[in-house]
């Protein structure tokens, strides 16, 4: 076995996700026939977790695009899309020597994250929103379902 | 988190695959050579991302499969020094962490890298395990087994292999990965 290049190409988790979902890995019971190998399938189970789950292409696009004039390391580019964070101190450890480059600037890239990357189906903020709404609508929904059955 | 790595390898095809079409046959044998192995310095293998190129097919005298040369992307798993990752606890001990990433086991946090200061507790539950708790501010936060931690990379170590093994020591690792929570926004995501 020869390596040719150890490192062809850095994989975002999102890139990894869209390969692991274009060859068919999903949530739901057709796992079983999908050609996929369980180890393949905990990766999987990993990512759809984490923040990767929920963006697009077009996401990650217009972020590369956007960060540009913060002057980021490729590998900071890759940990922020990555981890998704939502406030200066998740920040803090992805962006070496934050203070002295960024300083002030933070703000603005954590509102730039947030407005371009969608949030991870489990970040505190947006969770209470979703399950507050969900509460007052699940009843109603269930009784005119059964309404409409009868 | 993740990379691609370019490699050359020369397989064998077993005759029983012959029958299926060649770029198949040629995945399925990558794959079960490589799948949820590590390579030293490359990382752990996830996927077989493509196949650039195949060559040769030839026959051996004597043997009764054919050989290829094949060019292939892999996807590997190998974390930079210094990147975030969020992982589950696995198990808590006086030597430190052990987390999980569900594909991925071997990830620890020695006790030097801890958030400083902090001590354990016998963890009341189970035995053998304690709970490492963050003395911040006249406060403590433990951290349980709730919810992910978020770790830094200090380094990752690929241990040579040992050519025995008492019986009954932990399985061999062949790739180890030390984290530290030592720094702001580091340890359990519910912490911040």
């Amino acid at each position: 076995m020869k390596i040719k290049k150890a490192n062809a190409g850095a994989l975002t988790n999102f890139e990894v996700l869209d390969f692991l979902r274009s060859r068919g890995a999903a949530k739901d019971p057709t796992r079983v026939i999908a050609p996929i190998a369980a180890s393949e399938f905990k990766v999987y189970d990993y990512l759809v977790e984490s923040a990767a789950c929920n963006q697009t292409r077009e996401h990650i696009n217009e972020f590369l695009k956007k960060c540009q004039k913060y002057d980021l390391a490729k590998a900071e580019i890759l940990n922020i899309i990555n981890v998704r964070p939502s406030s200066p101190v998740e920040i803090d450890p992805i962006i070496e020597e934050c203070e002295k480059r960024i300083g002030e600037g933070i703000e603005e890239l954590i509102e730039l994250v947030e407005t371009v990357l969608p949030a991870p189906p489990s970040q505190p903020n947006t969770e209470d929103e979703v399950v507050a709404d969900d509460g007052e609508q699940q009843p109603p929904t269930a009784a005119e379902g059964m309404e409409t059955e009868n | 988190m993740f990379y691609l790595s370019l490699i050359e390898h020369t397989l064998r095809l077993p005759p029983q695959l012959l029958g299926l079409p060649l770029n198949e046959a040629i995945k399925g044998v990558l794959e079960s050579l490589f799948l949820d192995k590590v390579i030293a310095n490359l990382g752990l293998c996830i996927s077989v991302y493509d196949i650039r190129s195949i060559d040769g097919g030839f026959v051996f005298p004597g043997d009764g499969a054919s050989t290829y040369t094949v060019e292939f992307r892999l996807v590997m798993f190998r974390p930079f020094v210094g990147e975030i990752i969020t992982a589950k606890l696995k198990e808590s001990d006086s030597n430190g962490l052990r987390l999980t990433l569900g594909f991925f086991d071997d990830i620890y946090i020695p006790v030097h890298l801890m958030p400083n200061p902090s001590h354990s507790e016998p963890d009341p539950e189970k035995k053998n395990q304690v709970i490492w708790m963050w003395d911040y501010q006249e406060q403590k936060f433990p951290i349980d087994g709730i919810g992910e931690i978020s770790f830094q990379v200090q380094s990752v170590t690929y241990p040579p292999i040992p050519v025995e093994q008492p019986k009954e020591s932990k399985p061999f690792a062949p790739m180890v990965i030390i984290g530290s929570l030592d720094y702001d926004g580091l340890g359990p995501v519910s912490w911040w």
